[in-house]
């Protein structure tokens, strides 16, 4: 907690990541962007890239084709950072739960700190998420965090073991 | 004594340009936008991050990129050759391209081959406006061009349209934005910088910015209140057709530049050889 750990909350920088889900989220996310709520008056931007995000913004059940992609993006970003999962979908599957190709939700593959419920969430409940992970963002240091469930055969796949 | 201050400070002035473009980019899209401060706010928080680097020569050429880039507004300001400072600047684009060709990402290495493009396309642009000031002032030396009594705008109007085409290369602004790219190659050369080391490409930016427009502050002469209103006018004009244009293919950028802005600038150039 040093002097710029201050200036964190002025600009969290998204990244936004579909997995699998109707895109009913991302167009809200779009909407969020857009000059009616316009979330750059908070200096938040959508980066698309991990290594230069803060908070990632995950919508949809998590197919089992996207899930090692998930994770990637998920160890790609240099902490501090903050998962953010919206929709109904990401909290266990929504109506996709159970079906053979999801994986139920966000939470069964990396931890989770916000929860946006919803389908589809208002603008205005992710800009209340998003503050929501701003002052959870604040509290987190530089240390180096895991993933949930994570074994040794799937670090090798991954190809992060020696970061 | 003014120019000493004006590089070191060079940095924080281009933030302050960066943070005003963002408030006029987002007021052009009828949006509130970030605050006045808000680049100063994404380094103070990129400082926080961890530091996490691909491998050490590439995050040295991130930084050399910014030195370099620094540099070259050092030797552009402190009254030396305006020719020496175009060719430190192209050491700067140098030093990030090569950076980004040195990973595995498809996307770094894309965005590289991109940057040279923009580098083919303006680079001819520069000799010719700094061999088009040399024609009117008499001298390469940057003393002397913000000493020259006349005003060198009205002898150098087509270079000068010419330029303000050229600052959208430059700084990767809409229709020639293609090594950047964010919707398709996400950053470019940038992509792979994380952390700390993103910072150092992200403030080498500002630099830029310092650096294009001290060219076009070089066209008012010694009327300096001329040379400010050029700057002011050449920031809005370039982020109005930045907010109203598609970006193009690198093809059509290359090609505008070499069979349009390059011929127009060099018939202003000749006429002026010829009848000066």
């Amino acid at each position: 907690m040093g002097f710029f750990s201050k200036f964190r909350k002025k600009s969290p920088w998204i990244l936004h990541y579909n997995t699998g889900g109707c895109n009913g989220c991302d167009i809200e996310i779009l909407a969020t962007l857009a000059p009616k709520y316009d979330i750059e008056r908070f200096g938040a931007l959508n980066r698309g890239n991990p290594k230069q995000s803060d908070i990632l913004l995950v919508t949809g059940p998590v197919t089992k084709n996207c899930k090692d992609v998930l994770r990637r993006l998920y160890l790609e970003m240099p902490e501090p950072k903050v998962v953010v999962a919206m929709g109904a979908c990401g909290h266990g599957g929504g109506v996709f739960r159970h079906l053979y190709n999801v994986e139920n939700g966000v939470d069964n593959i990396i931890p989770v700190d916000v929860w946006i419920p919803g389908c589809s969430p208002n603008p205005r409940a992710l800009i209340d998420g998003l503050l929501e992970a701003i002052a959870i963002w604040e509290k987190k240091t530089k240390e180096k965090e895991k993933l949930r469930n994570h074994s040794d055969e799937l670090i090798e796949k991954l190809g992060v073991n020696d970061d | 004594m003014i120019g000493v201050i004006f590089t070191l400070f060079a940095p924080i002035f281009g933030g302050v340009v960066y943070g005003i473009e963002r408030v006029v980019k987002a007021r052009m899209q009828s949006r509130q936008g970030p605050p006045l401060l808000q680049p100063f706010y994404d380094f103070f928080k990129l400082m926080d991050k961890r530091a996490i680097m691909v491998h050490s020569f590439h995050a040295l050429m991130g930084i050399m990129y910014f030195i370099t880039e620094w540099f070259a507004l050092a030797v552009l300001i402190l009254g030396n050759d305006l020719l020496i400072a175009v060719f430190f600047h192209v050491i700067a684009v140098l030093a990030l391209v090569i950076g980004a060709s040195s990973v595995r990402s498809p996307y770094s290495v894309l965005g590289a081959l991109r940057e040279l493009m923009h580098m083919i396309s303006y680079e001819p642009l520069m000799v010719l406006l700094v061999v088009a000031l040399f024609l009117v002032t008499g001298s390469f030396n940057i003393i002397d061009v913000l000493n020259y009594e006349g005003y060198p705008i009205l002898k150098l109007p087509l270079v000068f349209f010419a330029f303000l085409l050229t600052i959208p290369m430059m700084l990767h602004k809409s229709p020639f934005d293609i090594a950047e790219a964010h919707q398709e190659i996400i950053g470019g050369p940038e992509i792979e910088y994380s952390g700390p080391f993103y910072e150092a490409v992200y403030t080498g930016k500002w630099v830029e910015y310092v650096y294009v427009f001290t060219f076009v502050f070089l066209f008012g002469g010694s009327h300096y209140w001329l040379g400010a209103l050029l700057v002011i006018f050449a920031f809005l004009f370039v982020n109005l057709i930045d907010n109203s244009t598609a970006r193009l293919d690198f093809r059509k950028m290359v090609k505008f530049a070499w069979f349009v802005l390059i011929p127009v600038a060099s018939i202003n150039v000749i006429l002026l050889a010829l009848f000066r």
